[in-house]
């Protein structure tokens, strides 16, 4: 091997895939400025297969042969798959003797109020496999009780005998002295080599028995089924001839190597969900649009992220639950916690497939059931009798007659009867205002999401570019946009793949925080320096571990703070001097709040952030012209523009062949996605075929 | 009775705005959790946030403390009678007598109004339980009080904030009269930041759609909850129907206190009469008739379905009495700080006498509401003053179909957990034991959910401690069969000598003691034999039921881990001769 690592890559390609539940979306980017795409069916019982075919049909693509092919940068939903189906590891925890029921008994609330049937999940490790053993470390760190090594053994023992491929274990305080873990860490790998351990300090050391314990629990649940999965893509990859390294994307939208995912996989468990907001961020970047909200719409949610001043919006907890999650980040009940920093990604049950109908109290509501693809929609005609947002879509005019690519045919009629007969007649109004009552009630659903990632975070809206992604993002981004008074709407070259090329787009990011309490009196930022130089050295060492080249790194300083008696802080850029930083967290708590205490806050701890570059990162300034040629419209249709409007002749564009300038009312059609311009509204497109949309 | 005199509002703007509205409030809880300074509100969640129009009527709710919400009005016409033509921008009213709108002293009330310009229209409201207010026990949660002077401070309806100046002289007294100054000021300044935050996205809301938009929906909201209330109620048979449940003593007297309740169905509407239940007690367990009102609306909630918003539309459809000088409705200076109690009872006593209209619905007793431990005292070398306030929950009852919950919320509250690592980081004490409590679950064709164990170490040389439980003498109720869950037990050991004491207890302990509480276990649903035997042995697998309650309770029996069928059914046939 002659050439170094930065030229082998410079020039060869890049490949991004995203798994979704219907199609595994691929992006290659070739180094040479030209990108391509394509979608394969997923394979959900083997969802690498998928991978595979994909590489191997997008290498072809582009002419190229698997050996050129520099890395594989992988979103992943095996960790949520997992968790949602229940298929993980055989999975024991042992606990300080006292506390094996702490992840059972977890919070205490409940999702909702005044409901006596909820269920409360059923923990992933049964109280059969969790054991206690005799040790306690007291809350400042000293051994009260030592470990008992022997009930050590042979709880752990038991387990093994009982099928246990999976062990967590979680001690009270070991975020203060981690000494009896490591121990039995140790005395666990040595007897039993063929179960996997996972430690809670190993994933996250910190206060909280709950969530730590729970953490930790994740991540062994996980563990053996990632890197089952992750064994057999480097497998295929290498048995198609692609030797390049395999990247997978994390919950906080960062990358780092498959190594790291098969230890840690409870910060992989929303791989890839992160990666649309990342490529946003990008594409935002390469814009100077500094201030995003990303906006993915799929079949049955919708979600919103937002990113700010071109910074993504992080959360440091996260729970998994079944079915549908609400924009609420206030209640904790119910769902696997996860205490690992990611993306803040607000969901709400509303997508294409939401069904329409109205309650008893004569409340008109959309979702969260989706029709699915099975039956799908009334229009699809495949056994689906409900009317959908798809319905009101296409009886209103917003999308083509038949579905994306011609490959099934569209019945108007069949929309029409079933708005009708559950909505329209129920109301007294006509179908094509029920469907419209439709949209604005699933719209104002999707606001919810937007306005829980923007409002409570004490952001205006009104200063965002609302970002569409997703099959339908495009089709009701403008009359979301309008509800929040939000100026424009940015629809990227190719929404429906928009996920895969966030993740050419990515960096690999660690993160290092060391507690650093300190009243703001006495901050001392002579001692901070030192602190923020050895965490600055972790995280150098650990960014060289994941194949960064050291020109390529970069290094962000923030601490934490709040006041006294809180437990939440907020992480602010830090400030070398005590009274500045004191300044800078009052504005940010003023910004959100609208109101400040009067008395000092307190600094927490100190946190860096790594960042390193990918060569040949996915660049959205690189520009790739559009096909010239013919402009005109491809038809025009009648459009139902609200009550106020009705229906308006509508010219109807192919995004191919679509004009660099236009005024609304026009429906731009793509091959992954429909875009709707409003009347009024001014669409102009880039040289890079993004669309941006400004509002009257 | 359906308020004709509304501006309309078409069904699409009203479900745009109920989404903005519970939006808005979902932004102030958790704006609550983020800013306050104690544990018992930022980690236990003792606190509720809603949004009022001018008149104080629910425009949402928060998913916060539920049994606090059926208060609000009582709270608001105390506020109008002291500041009917006296509220402008920049007031901040708060108080906490509950004699005069509030409902215990802990639970400091805050309205904020709300103007768009001149016009009075709405209020923000958070309601928080703070760790102090004064009195003598740490905490201000005794059940042994026996006049209201002993709990605390007392606060009439009072500004904080008169047209947005601090009103210095009530911080001050405020800060002079509670043992944890800076917890408490802190949490108050949470409650403003959270009123600052609904005010501001209320406008942002009035600024769009007009000020009227807010007496629209309220109309159509209030009626949507009447009209499917209504629906409900018309579909029950009309009738009587009577329960009695019990509150195992007021801490001085271990005498049952009765709580009586009598539903009357008629067409559309119900009744709910207290008449038959205790006199006033000595305790501080005597409930304001607002907080009964407040339970009873949140059981009738419960056994309605999902989408009945919990409003005064359905309020109007339920008429709820007691009669005055009552444990439910008491007279000046009765003691109340511990009225959460009877709240809980109340709910167990209404969902009891529901059992007989919807039996489907309805769910065995559970736990009986939260038991509180507190803990005070100064710690020895610095005199800085410690409070715990510690709250643990608890089990849900069997319901028809599905087994209880184990260690779950009360129903009522929607409370968390304070984590054993903050405690003992914050605190002088040790937790020894927080775990599920084996056999506590009453046994049935389903069961109830078991109750919790937690174990607590004296670290500090004394403390004041305040123990308040029940479900001691009288066992969570089972249904149609089912049978009652384990009662609960406070155990105290000094030098490793084990003491049962009493439900209700204020005492002081000292360093090394060991206080034990476990909490009682929801009660069962249905005949106990009936219960599957592998549902049975799976509860025994997983330790939650030993193998002797397998037998005696359900008549099941399990060898070395594996069910005995043959046995079981011999034991079975038994066990119903002998009851029949």
């Amino acid at each position: 091997m002659t050439t170094t690592r930065l030229e082998r890559s410079a020039r060869m390609a890049r490949i991004g895939v995203d798994i979704g539940g219907t199609f595994t979306d691929l992006v290659l980017a070739d180094g040479q400025g030209s990108v391509f795409h394509r979608k394969v069916a997923s394979t959900p019982a083997a969802p690498e297969q998928a991978v595979l075919e994909g590489v191997a049909a997008i290498v072809a693509d582009a002419g190229l042969s698997p050996a050129d092919v520099a890395e594989v940068v992988h979103g992943t939903t095996v960790g949520s798959n997992t968790l949602l189906q229940k298929v993980g590891a055989a999975t024991g925890l042992i606990t300080t003797r006292g506390f094996r029921d702490v992840l059972e008994i977890g919070r205490l609330r409940t999702p909702s109020m005044f409901d006596l049937q909820w269920e409360k999940p059923a923990p992933l490790v049964a109280r059969r496999h969790r054991k206690e053993v005799a040790e306690r470390i007291m809350a400042d760190g000293t051994v009260l009780v030592p470990l008992d090594e022997a009930g050590l053994i042979a709880a752990a023992e038991e387990l093994v005998a009982a099928g246990i491929t999976s062990l967590a274990l979680c001690f009270l305080n070991s975020y203060r002295n981690p000494v009896h873990e490591r121990r039995a860490e140790l005395l666990l790998a040595e007897r039993f080599p063929q179960v996997r351990v996972t430690s809670s300090i190993s994933v996250l050391p910190e206060a909280k028995e709950y969530e730590r314990t729970s953490t930790t629990v994740v991540n062994a649940y996980v563990r053996p089924v990632l890197e089952a999965y992750l064994t057999r893509l480097e497998q295929g990859l290498s048995d198609v001839g692609v030797s390049a390294p395999l990247l997978v994307c994390n919950s906080n939208g960062a990358l780092a190597s498959s190594l790291t995912a098969r230890e840690k996989p409870v910060f992989f468990i929303s791989s890839g969900r992160a990666a649309g907001v990342v490529g946003g961020s990008r594409l935002g970047e390469a814009l100077e649009i500094k201030d995003l909200v990303v906006f993915d719409m799929g079949g049955t949610t919708a979600s919103a992220s937002l990113v700010q001043n071109g910074e993504l919006s992080r959360v440091s907890e996260y729970e998994f639950r079944a079915g549908i999650s609400t924009p609420s980040r206030f209640i904790k009940a119910g769902g696997y916690m996860m205490s690992v920093p990611t993306v803040d990604v607000a969901e709400v049950g509303s997508g294409a497939g939401s069904i329409a109908y109205v309650d008893q109290g004569g409340l008109m509501r959309v979702g969260p059931v989706s029709a699915g693809a099975d039956p799908g929609p009334a229009c699809y005609g495949i056994g689906g009798t409900r009317p959908t947002v798809t319905d009101a879509n296409l009886l209103l005019g917003y999308l083509p007659a038949t579905l994306a690519g011609g490959s099934r045919a569209l019945s108007v009629d069949a929309s029409r009867a079933a708005i009708a007969r559950d909505l329209a007649d129920p109301f007294g109004l006509s179908p094509e205002d029920a469907a419209s009552g439709v949209r604005d009630v699933v719209n104002a659903n999707m606001a919810r999401a937007i306005r829980a990632v923007t409002v409570e975070r004490g952001v205006d809206p009104r200063d965002f570019t609302l970002v569409a992604i997703g099959g339908s993002g495009p089709v009701h981004a403008a009359d979301i946009a309008r509800q929040l008074s939000m100026p424009r709407v940015l629809v990227p070259a190719s929404p429906g793949v928009f996920t895969a090329m966030g993740m050419l787009a990515g960096d690999v990011e660690r993160y290092f925080i060391a507690p650093f309490p300190r009243r703001a009196p006495d901050f001392s930022a002579v001692e901070a320096e030192e602190a923020f130089r050895a965490l600055e050295a972790d995280a150098r060492t650990a960014l060289a571990g994941e194949d960064i080249d050291p020109q390529l790194m970069s290094i962000a300083r923030e601490a934490d703070m709040r006041f006294r008696g809180q437990e939440m802080s907020l992480s602010v850029p830090y400030v070398a001097d005590a009274e500045g930083l004191q300044a800078a967290f009052r504005a940010a708590y003023e910004a959100i709040y609208s109101y400040c205490p009067s008395d000092v806050p307190e600094v927490v701890s100190l946190r860096v952030i790594g960042r390193g570059t990918r060569p040949g990162k996915l660049d959205f300034r690189a520009a790739r012209a559009s096909d010239a040629g013919e402009t005109s419209p491809i038809a025009t249709r009648r459009v139902y523009f609200g009550t106020d409007q009705g229906f308006v002749e509508t010219p109807v564009y192919d995004r191919r062949r679509c004009p660099a300038a236009l005024t609304g009312p026009a429906i731009i059609e793509g091959a992954d996605s429909t875009v709707v311009v409003p009347p009024g509204a001014r669409a102009e497109a880039d040289a890079r075929a993004n669309l941006l949309i400004t509002l009257a | 009775m359906l308020d004709r005199s509304r501006k309309p509002i078409d069904p699409i703007t009203f479900a745009v705005l109920k989404s903005a509205f519970e939006s808005i409030v979902d932004d102030m809880a958790y704006t609550v959790m983020r800013t306050a300074r104690s544990p018992i509100v930022r980690d236990v969640l003792d606190y509720s946030a809603t949004m009022c129009d001018a008149k104080g009527r629910i425009l949402a709710q928060a998913k916060t403390v539920a049994l606090h919400l059926g208060a609000v009005p009582d709270a608001m016409e105390a506020l109008q009678r002291h500041y009917a033509d006296d509220l402008h921008p920049g007031d901040v009213i708060i108080f906490n007598d509950p004699y005069d709108g509030g409902m215990h002293l802990p639970d400091i009330f805050m309205f904020k109004p709300i103007f768009d310009g001149p016009r009075h229209i709405g209020y923000s409201v958070v309601i928080c339980h703070h760790c102090d207010v004064g009195g003598r026990v740490p905490g201000s949660n005794a059940s042994d009080s026996t006049e209201i002077f002993q709990e605390g401070l007392r606060i009439p309806p009072l500004k904080l904030f008169d047209k947005g100046v601090r009103n210095k002289t009530l911080f001050d007294i405020i800060t002079k009269n509670v043992r944890l100054p800076d917890l408490v000021i802190g949490d108050l300044e949470a409650q403003l930041a959270t009123c600052a935050l609904g005010e501001r996205e209320f406008l942002r809301l009035t600024d769009k759609y007009g000020a009227d938009m807010v007496e629209g929906f309220l109309a159509e909201f209030l009626d949507y909850g009447e009209r499917l209330a209504r629906g409900t109620f018309s579909t029950w048979p009309d009738g009587a129907y009577s329960f009695t449940d019990y509150i195992d003593g007021d801490g001085f007297d271990e005498a049952p206190i009765p709580i009586h309740v009598t539903i009357t169905v008629k067409g559309d509407q119900i009744g709910v009469d207290f008449e038959g239940s205790s006199p006033q007690v000595k305790g501080a367990i005597n409930s304001t008739l607002s907080f009964v009102k407040s339970a009873t609306y949140l059981a009738v909630r419960c056994v309605l379905d999902p989408d009945v918003p919990n409003n005064a539309g359905l309020y109007r459809c339920i008429d709820v009495s007691a009669p005055k000088g009552t444990l439910l409705n008491p007279e000046f200076p009765a003691p109340v700080a511990a009225r959460a109690l009877t709240g809980y009872r109340v709910v167990d006593t209404v969902l009891g006498a529901l059992a007989a209209i919807v039996p489907e619905r309805v769910v065995a007793a559970g736990e009986g509401g939260n038991s509180v431990v507190c803990l005070g005292g100064y710690d020895k070398q610095t005199r800085e003053p410690f409070i715990v306030v510690d709250m643990i929950n608890g089990a849900l009852g069997a319901r028809a179909g599905k087994d209880g919950i184990d260690a779950v919320t009360n129903p009522s509250q929607n409370m968390s957990n304070m984590p054993v690592e903050i405690m003992e980081a914050t605190y002088p004490l040790m937790i020894e034991e927080y775990g599920l409590r084996e056999d506590s679950c009453g046994a049935g064709r389903t069961r109830g959910g078991l109750g919790v164990v937690r174990q607590y170490r004296l670290m500090a040389e004394e403390a004041v401690m305040q123990l308040r439980a029940d479900r001691y003498a009288h066992a969570p109720y089972g249904l149609f069969g089912g049978k009652p869950g384990a009662p609960s037990r406070n155990i105290l050991s000094v030098d490793s000598d084990p003491q049962l004491l009493s439900s209700k207890v204020t005492r002081t302990v000292y360093k090394g003691t060991v206080i034990r509480h476990e909490q009682a276990g929801g009660g069962g649903y249905g005949d106990p034999l009936a219960r599957p035997p592998e549902a049975v042995l799976e509860d025994v697998l997983d330790g939650k039921v030993s193998t002797a309650y397998a037998r005696e309770g359900f008549g099941v029996v399990v060898e070395a881990g594996s069910l005995d069928l043959a046995a079981t059914t011999a034991l079975r046939q038994r066990m119903a001769g002998a009851g029949a």
